[in-house]
């Protein structure tokens, strides 16, 4: 009993550790954003003492925060339900269905997800621009699409592959067409990876400023996390403005995992089992 | 099953079509101005990188109403980047011909690499030489590229609480390089704030070094062989400047921090909140004259580069900053109406005030009471350019990972001289 206990505070000592360290950067982020200029620059790491929330009301209005989070909404939701639902139906297809060139395809795209897009972003910016679709919604779209599917069509065939083919089957001689198997049997069966995928895609897609820069030029059409990055100058000023717009930009995020981090959880430790 | 992917498919190509419109609408659908179409003739695209604070939004602000004075019809579209991707993406977006009509560059390496994919602008700002200082570092190979909006130097500043507090007279700064060895030392020995502000170790404090000192180190001949070209990197005064950098550390000169990749410079703010006694800050832009005089009012001390070698000249290191260059040749009359725009007398005066900025136009007098503004422009007359600013891209960049290695001991003097040395080609 008394080893348990011991046993016990050997795990919970260093993982609470683990978890402040974790946090502290939010806290530390939060102190900041609640410091005054002049109270960040004469003393950076005490506590704040005057919670000067206009800095938040500061970063929203310089940063056109309102446009941008619209902005950023419509991207995100659009390219996670497109990567999706493509990624889903390739997954399926690699993973159970036989075709000639099936492993060469996911050869194919896994070659893909090793190619950073530095190395392919300006013929990719310039295609873009050939097509008119520089500084429009569905530029940027395709372009998220395009960079994070291969990953998530590989996530989604590893985890379809561990569903046995017995259960498809079954399905097949139970009357189900190609489509009927998909929707009625994959799909819910893959909902843990989905939604694990949606979240990392959303996440990508949140969080992205090359792409977004590159693809949108213009200022009214920009996304939420360039419209802060573009807060800082040469030299970093106003430092506690800076992180009241980073907090902002990553409120959603925290609330979105919060609701959904159990499902996010599971479907990241299911997907990883098997290849 | 086929109504629900059919429901799912027409609903995205509904939110792709409505994404459409809205794109198109509301970015004129087109890329910057340089692109293939070259833009259209009632707009003009200008990229800088954002300086989020009043005053300088109320100098854009001038400097639009000046351009549309001239041209009413035109539409300016000012785009703020942010700075750490900002040269990345410039380069991206002109070779995918996608670049603005105009964008903001640091004088010297920063223009000057990029002279090619720039529309020389020497006879249509002729008219306009007389007026400025600081061209040097918007010319190349003979033409002018842009004109200089900010004078950008690298002035030492010091507090001189912290000197008082230190037993050091706050009005006698350090003169010779022992001198200031030994200030530094009675600094730190006597109070708890470090000698020089050194903030993050992201690789810029070597290049302030170099530049902030170059001209007690370097013989007048020298200096001037470096700033065209001829440079040197094993001879004795250029190893004397990366063996002081080590050293300076090794004395415990500077902040303790760890080297790092983020662009972050915040040794203007450990000098600001009196945790240090002495920086090589900024003449414009952020980390100047005003902006430490808000924190440290009488106590802001201005002083001159250090003797280090007999036979050197002393210089206040200071030039051309920032000034746009023009990107598309189709609006090259645009581009310099508006490069014009950014020079003009009395948008700059607001701003000098305003902003804390040394201005480029001559004409202008900084009405200012704060004594090191006016020790600076004292200094302006025998200035020399920046010694770093004149170094290729590619050598700049190695220049700051081998300072971070100077101040970890990772390299030795003899080995990053040779690889600088190297680098030049």
């Amino acid at each position: 009993m008394r080893s348990t206990g011991v046993a016990r505070w050997l795990i919970a000592v260093p993982m609470a550790i683990l978890a402040l360290a974790t946090i502290y950067p939010m806290l530390y982020t939060l102190n900041i954003a609640l410091k005054t200029r002049y109270d960040y620059v004469i003393d950076r790491g005490g506590l704040t003492t005057t919670f000067a929330f206009q800095n938040f009301v500061d970063a929203w209005t310089q940063a056109n925060m309102g446009r941008y989070y619209l902005n950023s909404i419509l991207v995100t939701v659009v390219s996670v339900l497109l990567i999706l639902l493509i990624a889903s139906m390739a997954g399926f297809a690699l993973s159970h269905l036989t075709f000639r060139g099936s492993r060469a395809a996911f050869l194919l795209i896994l070659a893909a997800m090793m190619i950073p897009f530095q190395v392919i972003m300006v013929p990719f910016i310039k295609t873009l621009s050939d097509f008119s679709m520089i500084n429009t919604y569905p530029g940027l779209i395709i372009a998220y699409v395009s960079q994070f599917l291969p990953f998530t069509i590989y996530f989604m065939t590893a985890y379809f592959a561990r569903i046995p083919k017995e259960i498809t089957e079954a399905a097949r001689v139970d009357g189900n067409n190609i489509y009927g198997v998909f929707g009625r049997i994959m799909l819910p069966l893959g909902r843990p990876a989905l939604l694990s995928m949606g979240i990392l895609n959303a996440l990508f897609c949140w969080n992205d400023i090359l792409i977004s820069l590159l693809v949108m030029q213009s200022p009214s059409q920009r996304t939420l996390m360039v419209g802060v990055s573009a807060l800082r100058g040469q030299y970093p000023d106003n430092v506690p403005t800076y992180l009241s717009g980073v907090l902002l930009v990553v409120l959603p995020l925290i609330v979105v995992y919060l609701i959904f981090q159990r499902q996010i959880t599971a479907g990241v430790t299911a997907g990883a089992t098997k290849g | 099953m086929k109504r629900m992917i059919n429901s799912a498919a027409l609903g995205l190509a509904a939110a792709l079509t409505l994404t459409a419109c809205g794109g198109a609408s509301a970015g004129g659908g087109t890329g910057g101005g340089s692109g293939t179409d070259g833009g259209t003739a009632d707009k003009l695209v200008v990229w800088n990188w954002g300086a989020a604070d009043d005053a300088a939004a109320a100098f854009q602000e001038d400097v639009i109403a000046t351009f549309n004075e001239q041209n009413p019809d035109v539409e300016v579209e000012v785009v703020s980047q942010p700075f750490d991707q900002y040269y990345t993406l410039l380069g991206s977006a002109i070779e995918a011909g996608t670049g603005p009509d105009v964008a903001l560059f640091n004088g010297g390496t920063q223009l000057k690499s990029r002279a090619g994919s720039l529309v020389p602008v020497t006879d249509e700002l002729a008219d306009i030489t007389g007026d400025l200082a600081g061209w040097p570092a918007f010319q190349a190979d003979g033409e002018t590229y842009s004109a200089p909006m900010f004078l950008q130097g690298f002035p030492i500043y010091y507090n001189k609480a912290i000197f008082e507090a230190a037993g050091l007279d706050p009005e006698a700064p350090p003169t010779t390089w022992e001198e200031l060895g030994a200030a530094c030392d009675t600094i730190t020995s006597s109070t708890d704030v470090s000698c020089f502000a050194l903030g993050n170790k992201e690789g810029l404090g070597i290049e302030f070094f170099l530049s902030g000192f170059g001209s007690g180190i370097f013989t007048a001949e020298e200096y001037d062989a470096w700033i065209d070209g001829e440079r040197d990197w094993t001879s004795e005064h250029a190893r004397q400047v990366l063996t002081m950098w080590s050293e300076s550390s090794a004395d415990g000169w500077y902040n303790e921090g760890a080297n790092s990749t983020a662009m972050f410079n915040d040794s203007f703010d450990i000098f600001s909140g009196a945790k240090a006694a002495m920086v090589i800050g900024l003449s414009s832009g952020i980390a100047h004259w005003k902006q430490f005089d808000e924190f440290l009012g009488d106590d802001l001390g201005f002083m001159m580069p250090v003797t280090t070698n007999e036979g050197t000249t002393l210089a206040l290191p200071i030039e051309g900053g920032i000034g746009y260059g023009v990107l598309n040749e189709d609006k090259k009359d645009l581009a310099v109406d508006w490069i014009k725009a950014t020079v003009e007398r009395d948008a700059q005066a607001d701003y000098a005030l305003a902003g804390g900025q040394i201005v480029s136009n001559t004409t202008v007098e900084l009405d200012t009471d704060i004594a090191s503004a006016q020790a600076i422009i004292t200094e302006l007359p025998g200035s020399k350019p920046l010694l770093h600013t004149s170094l290729s891209g590619d050598t700049l960049d190695l220049l700051h990972r081998l300072g971070q290695q100077l101040l970890v001991g990772e390299v030795t003097v003899d080995e990053a001289a040779a690889q600088l040395q190297a680098s030049e080609g």
